[in-house]
Order: C-alpha cells, then sequence, then structure tokens
C-alpha cells in the first residue's frame, strides 16, 4: 500500500455503473510517485474502467478520485481536459495515432495543443524520439512503422507534456512478442527514472517485469494484491 | 424478411443520425426542387398558363342592347370559329368617385350569376361569389393591394348600395367587378358583353378574322368596344414580367443546390460505410446484396424526405407563386410534383449507386480497413505544412480536414458557392428594388400636398376623408396664400387631364404643373426639366410608344390641340403618365384651376400646425396624409427573396452540416483520441468548425463575384422586362462593405450548418470511442 501524503493518485469508494450493469463496486486505491502498478483481471472485470477514470476519460457513479491532488469530481469538461494534458500520459493498445501525421507531428501534437510553439514543440519530440530510439524514423507516418515503433511513437507523445502518471491500457497487446518485449524494456526504463506508472494488463510477465504490484480486479472489485520484488 | 432489409433496417437504427440528415436533406432538397420547378414552370409564359387555366377569352366585345337583340347576341355564339362564348352579361359604368363611402374609382360592373362558365372562369380567391342584389366582387390580382377591405360599402347617390363580399382575378380583364344578375338589371344597363374563345386566335390577324365572324350579323353601330387578349397579355407581361428574370435564376440555384447536396450527403453516407460493407462480404453476403443494403439504407429515409419535402414545397411555393403571379394559387402542376417524387429518389439512388458501385468492387480486407491507412499524398503533405504554421494546433488540424476527402468537400464547396451567390443575388435585387421604389416613390415626411378641387373624372384616394374639397379662393389666390404662410418654402400647383395623343387611339393622364417644379416636380433621370411646350416621361411611357427625348407628340384635349417635344425621362413608375408646364394646360383646357398643391415645409414646421395656418386662410383645402412610398411588387419581390435566399441558405447549411457529421463519424477514434491527450471540448469544436469555415471562405471569395454577376444579368432583364430604361443608380448598389459583408455569409453558411455537429463531436464521450474503436 502506499503511504497518503506521497500519492499521486487515490481512490476512495469509486462505483461506476453502466445502463445495464456495474463495472467498478467500492474500489479504493491509492499509488505513490514512482510507483508502478499493474491492473489485472479477466475481460469485463472493470479493468479498463479504472483506467478511464483515473485518467480522467469518463466519470465515476459515486466515490472520489484524486490524481496529482486534483479531485477529479470538481473538474469540468474542460478542466478534465486540461487535467488529461498536463497530469497524465496515455498509451492505447492501438497507438491512436493520427494517420495523416508523421511520427514527429504525432508527438509534438500533444505539447502544441497547450500552445507550444510548433519549433519548440518539435525540438522536443525529436529529444523524445531520439531517446526512444527511433529518431531516424521521425518523417514517417503511421502506416509505415512497425507495430513496436507506433507504440514507442506513443509513448513519446505520451511523456510529451512531462506527466505525473503515465497510463497503459493493454501497451503490448497488439505487438508481436520482440515489439512487446521493447516496449516492457520501455516502461520499465521510464519507471526506474522515476515515472508513475499504471497498467492494464492480462499480460502476466508484462505485469511482472514493470510492476511493483499487481492488483487483480474481479466482478469490479479488487479481489488481491501483490507487492512484487523487482529486480531491474 | 430477406437478410439484406434486415441488415439495411439495422443499419438505419445504429446510423439514426445520418439516417435522419439523409431524411431532412432529401425533404428540403425535394422541397426546394418544387419550389424551383414551380417557379420555371410559371414564370416561363404566366400569361398564357393563367389564360388557359381559367379559359380566358380570346375577346370580349361590349355591345349596345339599344341596337341589338338577345337573339342576335346569342346567334355570334355559334359563328364559325367560335369554339365556346360566354354572355351576354350585363354591363354598367359606377362611378364610386361619386360614394360617399369606399371609393375604388370608375368601375365597369358586369352581372353575372358565378364565377364559372365556359369562358373567363374566375379565381375567386378571397371572399365570397355576389349571391344576393347589394353584393359585389371586385376584379384584384392575388397579391397585389386590396383596395378597400372586404366589407366595405359602395355608396353612391341614386344607386343602391353594394357590399364588398369577393375579390375575384380575371386574366381577360373581363370586367372590374361583378353583381349578380338581378342586381344589374336593376343598375339598367344598357351595354351587354360576350366572351369568345376562338378555335384559332394564336395572332392579332386571327382574333381580327374571329372578331368579324362573330360580329358579321350585328349592327356595326351596336359595337361599342373589344378587347383582344392579346392587349391585356401585352399589360399582362408588363407587369408580371418583371418577375420572370428574378425568379428563373432561383429557379435554377434551387435545383443545381439541391441535387448536389443530396449526391454530397448520399455518396457521403455509403463511403462512411465502406467498412461495414467489407464485413458484410466477410460474412458471406454477395457483392450485390451488400449493395442492395447500402441503397436500402439511402433510399428508405429518402423516399420518405421526399415525400415530406414534395407536400412542404407546395405548401412553401403555392403564396410565392400566388404573389408573384396572382394565379396558380391552386397549386403548381401536378407534373412538378411526379417529376420531384420520382426525379429526387433518382438522383439519391444514382448517387448512393455510383459510391456503392466503388465499394463493391472492393475486396473485403479493403474495406474493412478502409481509412485506417494514411489519406492522400496531397493532404499529408498539407498536413505537414500546415504542423509547423503559426496557428493554434486545433485550427491547423481542421484546416487539414477537407483535403483528406476532396471529392467531398468540393460537393461542399459548389453548395457553399451557390447559397453565397444566392445571398449576393438577392441581396443585390433587394437593394435594387429598394433603390427602384425610392426613386419613383419618394417619401417626403416635409411635403403637405393639398386637394384644392376635383376634376370631373378624377376620383379622390379611397381613404380621403369626405366630403370633397371646395377651396374658397380662387386658384391663384390660394398659390398665393400657401406660398406666404410661415414655413413654407417650395409651392407646385397640379392638374391632371385625360389627353388624346393624336395619331394614336390613346389617351394618357397628363400632370400640369406650375410653381417650383424643379424642387417638387419629378425626379429627372436623364435630360431636364420640362419648359413651355416641353414634357417630361417615364421610360415606360416612351419606350411602350417608341418615344425618346427630342421626338415631339401632339396632345388634344375639348378640340384645342399643343406640340410637346419630350426633354427628360423622369423616375416616376406610372407608364402611362407625362408632365408638362402649366402654359402647356392653358392651350388646352384655358381657365383651368390646379386641382392639388404641394407644399415643402421649412425645416422644424410641423405639419400640423402648418395645416391649421392654411384651414384658417382656405378652410375648402384638403391637406393629404402622407404618400406610402411601399409598393405591392416591391414588397413581393423582397419578401419572394428573402424566402428564397432562406431556403437556399438553409439547404446550403444543411450540406456543410452533413459533411461534419461524415467527418465526426470517420474520425471518431482521432477525435476520442485528441480529446484523450488534452484536446479542450472548445478545441474540438474549433477544428471542426474550421475544418468547414475554410470552405466558407473560398466560398465567399467565389460566390460573391459570381452573384454580382448574376445581379449584373439579372438586375437590367428586370427593368427591361417592365419596360424601364436600366439605370445606373439600381443597378450599381453593391458598394465595397456590402460586398465585405457578402463575402462573410459563405463563412456564416459554413459557421452555422457545422455549429450543431461540431458541438456534438466536442461530447463525444472518449471511453466509448475509444473502446470500441
Amino acid at each position: 500500500m502506499t503511504n497518503d501524503d506521497n500519492s499521486v493518485v487515490q481512490l476512495t469508494a469509486v462505483r461506476k455503473e453502466y445502463s445495464d450493469s456495474v463495472a467498478l463496486d467500492g474500489v479504493s486505491l491509492g499509488i505513490a510517485a514512482g510507483e508502478a502498478v499493474a491492473v489485472m483481471g479477466p475481460s469485463g472485470s472493470g479493468k479498463s474502467t479504472l483506467l478511464n477514470l483515473v485518467a480522467g476519460l469518463d466519470r465515476p457513479t459515486s466515490g472520489s478520485i484524486v490524481v496529482n491532488g486534483e479531485d477529479l469530481g470538481d473538474l469540468t469538461e474542460k478542466g478534465l481536459a486540461l487535467f488529461r494534458r498536463r497530469r497524465v500520459g496515455m498509451i492505447f493498445q492501438f497507438f491512436n495515432l493520427l494517420d495523416d501525421l508523421s511520427a514527429l507531428d504525432n508527438v509534438a501534437l500533444a505539447a502544441q495543443l497547450t500552445g507550444t510553439s510548433a519549433a519548440k514543440a518539435r525540438t522536443r519530440a525529436l529529444e523524445l524520439l531520439d531517446e526512444l530510439g527511433i529518431a531516424g524514423r521521425r518523417n514517417l507516418h503511421p502506416a509505415q512503422l512497425s507495430g513496436g515503433e507506433r507504440q514507442r511513437v506513443a509513448v513519446a507523445r505520451a511523456l510529451m507534456n512531462r506527466p505525473a502518471l503515465l497510463l497503459a491500457d493493454e501497451p503490448t497487446g497488439a505487438l508481436d512478442s520482440r515489439s512487446g518485449e521493447q516496449v516492457m524494456d520501455l516502461l520499465l526504463d521510464l519507471n526506474q527514472i522515476g515515472q508513475t506508472l499504471l497498467l492494464v494488463t492480462h499480460d502476466e510477465r508484462l505485469a511482472k517485469q514493470c510492476a511493483t504490484r499487481v492488483i487483480h480486479v474481479v466482478d469490479g472489485r479488487i479481489a488481491s494484491t501483490s507487492d512484487l520484488e523487482h529486480t531491474p | 424478411m430477406s437478410a439484406v432489409w434486415r441488415v439495411a433496417r439495422s443499419a438505419m437504427g445504429r446510423r439514426r443520425v445520418q439516417t435522419a440528415v439523409i431524411a431532412l436533406v432529401v425533404a428540403v432538397s425535394t422541397g426546394t426542387s418544387v419550389l424551383a420547378l414551380g417557379l420555371l414552370v410559371s414564370a416561363s409564359g404566366p400569361f398564357q398558363r393563367a389564360h388557359a387555366e381559367q379559359n380566358g377569352a380570346h375577346l370580349v366585345i361590349a355591345y349596345d342592347t339599344t341596337r341589338v337583340s338577345d337573339e342576335q347576341l346569342a346567334a355570334t355564339a355559334t359563328r364559325p370559329g367560335v369554339e365556346a362564348a360566354a354572355g351576354p352579361f350585363g354591363e354598367v359604368t359606377l362611378d364610386t368617385a361619386r360614394s360617399t363611402a369606399a371609393r375604388v374609382g370608375s368601375l365597369t360592373t358586369v352581372g353575372r350569376a358565378d364565377p364559372a362558365g365556359p369562358v373567363d372562369r374566375l379565381d375567386l380567391w378571397s371572399g365570397r361569389w355576389a349571391a344576393a342584389p347589394g353584393e359585389i366582387v371586385l376584379n384584384v390580382r392575388q397579391g397585389s393591394d386590396d383596395p378597400v377591405p372586404l366589407g366595405s360599402r359602395i355608396e353612391i347617390p341614386g344607386e343602391p348600395v353594394l357590399t364588398v363580399v369577393g375579390f375575384a382575378y380575371s386574366v381577360s380583364a373581363s370586367a372590374d367587378a361583378w353583381v349578380t344578375p338581378v342586381q344589374l338589371a336593376a343598375l339598367h344597363p344598357t351595354t351587354a358583353q360576350v366572351l369568345y374563345r376562338f378555335t384559332t386566335a394564336g395572332t392579332g390577324a386571327e382574333v381580327d378574322a374571329g372578331r368579324a365572324a362573330v360580329t358579321a350579323g350585328v349592327p356595326a353601330a351596336a359595337v361599342l368596344g373589344e378587347q383582344s387578349y392579346l392587349t391585356v397579355e401585352e399589360r399582362f407581361d408588363a407587369d408580371i414580367g418583371v418577375y420572370v428574370p428574378f425568379l428563373v435564376p432561383f429557379g435554377f440555384l434551387g435545383l443545381a443546390v439541391a441535387v448536389l447536396i443530396v449526391a454530397n450527403v448520399v455518396s457521403g453516407a455509403v463511403v462512411s460505410g465502406v467498412r461495414t460493407i467489407g464485413v458484410l462480404k466477410s460474412l458471406g453476403f454477395t457483392p450485390n446484396q451488400v449493395m442492395a443494403v447500402y441503397l436500402l439504407m439511402v433510399l428508405a429515409p429518402a423516399a420518405v424526405g421526399c415525400v415530406v419535402g414534395t407536400i412542404g414545397g407546395n405548401l412553401v411555393a403555392r403564396p410565392v407563386l400566388a404573389d408573384a403571379f396572382g394565379v396558380g394559387a391552386s397549386g403548381i402542376d401536378a407534373w412538378v410534383d411526379v417529376a420531384a417524387l420520382v426525379g429526387l429518389p433518382l438522383v439519391v439512388a444514382l448517387a448512393a449507386f455510383v459510391s456503392a458501385l466503388r465499394a463493391r468492387r472492393l475486396p473485403a480486407t479493403a474495406a474493412i480497413t478502409a481509412g485506417s491507412g494514411p489519406r492522400s499524398g496531397r493532404a499529408v503533405v498539407i498536413q505537414r505544412r500546415l504542423a509547423s504554421a503559426r496557428l493554434p494546433r486545433s485550427v491547423s488540424l481542421g484546416l487539414g480536414m477537407p483535403f483528406a476527402r476532396p471529392a467531398r468537400s468540393m460537393l461542399t464547396l459548389a453548395a457553399i458557392v451557390l447559397g453565397v451567390m444566392t445571398v449576393t443575388l438577392s441581396i443585390g435585387v433587394t437593394l435594387s428594388v429598394n433603390a427602384y421604389n425610392d426613386a419613383v416613390r419618394p417619401v417626403h415626411p416635409d411635403r403637405v400636398e393639398f386637394l384644392g378641387g376635383l376634376r370631373g373624372d378624377l376620383s379622390l384616394p379611397a381613404d380621403a376623408p369626405g366630403p370633397h374639397p371646395a377651396p374658397t379662393l380662387t386658384d391663384a389666390g390660394d398659390e398665393a396664400a400657401l406660398r406666404s404662410l410661415p414655413g413654407s418654402v417650395h409651392v407646385l400647383a397640379s392638374a391632371e387631364r385625360t389627353v388624346h395623343l393624336l395619331g394614336s387611339q390613346e389617351k394618357p393622364s397628363v400632370v400640369f404643373s406650375r410653381g417650383d417644379s424643379a424642387a417638387l416636380g419629378p425626379g429627372i433621370a436623364e435630360g431636364r426639366q420640362a419648359g413651355p411646350g416641353e414634357a417630361v416621361a417615364p421610360s415606360r411611357f416612351l419606350n411602350r410608344r417608341g418615344l425618346a427625348l427630342g421626338d415631339t407628340i401632339t396632345l388634344e384635349l375639348g378640340g384645342n390641340r399643343t406640340q410637346v417635344t419630350f426633354v427628360g425621362v423622369t423616375l416616376t413608375n406610372n407608364a402611362d403618365t407625362i408632365f408638362t408646364g402649366w402654359s402647356t394646360l392653358d392651350v388646352l383646357a384655358p381657365g383651368s384651376r390646379a386641382e392639388s398643391y404641394t407644399v415643402q415645409l421649412a425645416p422644424g414646421t410641423t405639419r400640423e400646425a402648418f395645416v391649421s395656418a392654411v384651414h384658417a386662410r382656405d378652410p375648402g383645402l384638403e391637406a393629404l396624409p402622407v404618400r406610402d412610398g411601399t409598393s405591392s411588387q416591391a414588397v413581393v419581390l423582397v419578401g419572394s427573396a428573402s424566402l428564397l435566399t432562406l431556403v437556399l441558405a438553409l439547404v446550403s447549411a444543411l450540406g456543410v452540416f452533413n459533411t461534419v457529421v461524415l467527418h465526426t463519424h470517420e474520425r471518431r477514434r482521432d477525435l476520442g483520441m485528441l480529446k484523450a491527450i488534452g484536446m479542450t471540448p472548445r478545441q474540438v469544436t474549433a477544428m471542426m468548425i474550421t475544418s468547414v469555415g475554410a470552405l466558407g471562405v473560398v466560398g465567399g471569395l467565389l460566390g460573391v463575384p459570381l452573384g454580382y454577376l448574376a445581379h449584373r444579368l439579372v438586375g437590367p432583364a428586370m427593368m427591361r422586362a417592365a419596360q424601364s430604361d436600366v439605370f445606373g443608380f439600381v443597378i450599381d448598389v453593391y458598394h465595397a462593405p456590402t460586398l465585405v459583408l457578402l463575402g462573410l455569409a459563405g463563412i456564416v453558411i459554413a459557421v452555422l450548418g457545422a455549429l450543431l455537429p461540431a458541438g456534438r463531436a466536442a461530447r463525444l464521450p472518449i471511453a466509448a470511442v475509444l473502446h470500441n474503436e
């Protein structure tokens, strides 16, 4: 468990209902700064809903969610958008890159939305692509990149605004095993330099390699939590 | 229920917005097409159409019943060449100028039992037919001003009181009013009219031949007068013809916009469903079944929209056509409805078929992955350039969107261009009509007009209070008094007479003036004010008679003759009134007194105080109310222009609406992602509006010059149709600020069309969108 003073994420009695089902039922959870938490569970267990709520993509039916000191329940739609822009970075299973934009422009986009000039945003994007080892592919479009490369571009985009929390939804789910390994290494590296990480995955290997804590969600409830001994 | 129908129905259920958009767009487009076709049909030979509709008379002959027997008149109807005849109907002239109540001038009044009959079937468009003695129906064209309200009473001393119970319209101009035969008999007629239709009456010679045939057995002296439908047609065309060049372009614009929008919406619907086409194919649907699904999906809402649109189009078209042409109030031609009901679904089917055919050829895998690859090369290059532009990123992303779907963007642009062109043309027509109206019917609040006497053949305006003016001073005394009163700046004394124009059968009205003609006379568009022996006239008077400035005419009144030379073209509307100096009247009718005096007041002088002062000097001078400067024709033109512009701009905006709906549908994943990485709802809205706003800017830049050019063609054509000269001040109505504002019309259309779907895009639920994708 985590110490409240040091927590980046704090969920208290969070419940999320859809018209015909309960996706999360009274979930309370804390994530400390620098922690890497993996959420696992069967399909439909509520793990993606949990991620969406923490990312401010959706609102809970009841309960409170505080991320980096901001109570998401207090935020308007615009407030949530600004929160997503500044506090969190998101990595999706299917990358969700804009097909019309080059790798560099996809990464720069996240900063440009905040009003950063195109030149500054591109400089920062190039640095990130360089750090992730794909600077040479910066002018290619998503369709011209491999799955692993696309996900690296997506990771770079997620890191563009230096988020307090990196959220990943099945980040290796659409990748072959080699690309998946590379992304796992990347996430591990990021966590080791202090990036707080919350990832949702079916992949036990990914969870074990990257996470310091694994939470099992079943039927919308936290069924178990296990701390892992992590060996870099 | 077949699998095809089941899938199509479920697809419509899933894409409720798109289905509703198709139905709505097809409904509005069909309505516009009905209106446009109705205008085009009505504008082509409006008189012939109305004449055929009413079984109008080719010839109306008035007989002296003291010189011809009923049997002889009845026999005229059976002469060779007569296809049908109506009458004889008794006819009298009622001079309502003597009425102590409502006055509507001199009325040729006919006794008819009903408005129907084999010839001249009247259009009773308001009130009811005269059913009993004491009731009268006036001949008024629908759309023109009612001369008096229904229920008004005409009380001529010594005659029965007549109450106006209805307004009917005779395209044959067979009478000014109708009463029951019993009522007419009580008015002791000595004239009877017979209305004839001939088997051939296409030319004046044929009408003359028909006349000769019907009057063969009638004493020549018994024929008091006659009226050929060709003469009536000439007058009709001069009045109505002004609408034709104005309405025809709107008709074509309406059709073009309707077809464009439908093609855009339908092809867009199919293209956006290409992925589903791939899925259906992979499930085992044959290419033809897939096409059938898409055709059904589009045609079902289109059919509903088409029916609704046809009904709506009829409802809108009816008052527009009735106002413009005064006929066709019963509705537009049935074939127009049939054409709309068949034509629009055909356009829909064709657009859907062409798009679906392309999708049909796509391999299933390619269809499923359609849209997930990079867009066209040009779109990518433009996006790259825009990414470095010094613009908010939401704006630059929006600017690049049209290039991802160039064909759709071109169709949307075309719709905006036509919309802006319509707005520009319509504003131009409105400005021209107002400029013309202001010039020919100026309103002068600083002028007072006094009636100083009543000419025998001049009736007072209907709303002028009785009794008739009876000045106590002489003509010269009144003029001197008016000039001497404090507050009087200019005075113009006038008299009007019907004068014979020698060398013709024409009897135009001539206004004779003395005093300050330069200040208070009619405005001069060309030439100069008339001096002694000179006259000025409106261009319509000159053009109708083949006259020009410098030409001389001879006027005759009561056996006196004088010549006047035309030296100026007036800015007046009445085609049968000319203006000359008082010296001409001194020759034609020596000793006449002025019937009216126009006084221009000094600033600060109130009308009421001046009228009181005048009455203190001569209580017999009667002040007339300030003239109403509005013209029913101008009101109809401006009203029609506004309505048509509204409809066409709405259709253009619908095209934009559809484009943004499709963009949103196709880019749901991108929108979800953009929102997930922090794009605010306002930025999403800005991006979607920008995506069509750019088209709006281009549409404005193209549409304004096109509308301007259209106005340069339509404006002069309207004036020529009205037999007027083409005045520069009526055509040169666009000024720089107006053009700039009109240029914004494209943006307005684009923003109005995009606002709703852009707002919807901004509210897309991110989690659901990303989950479903």
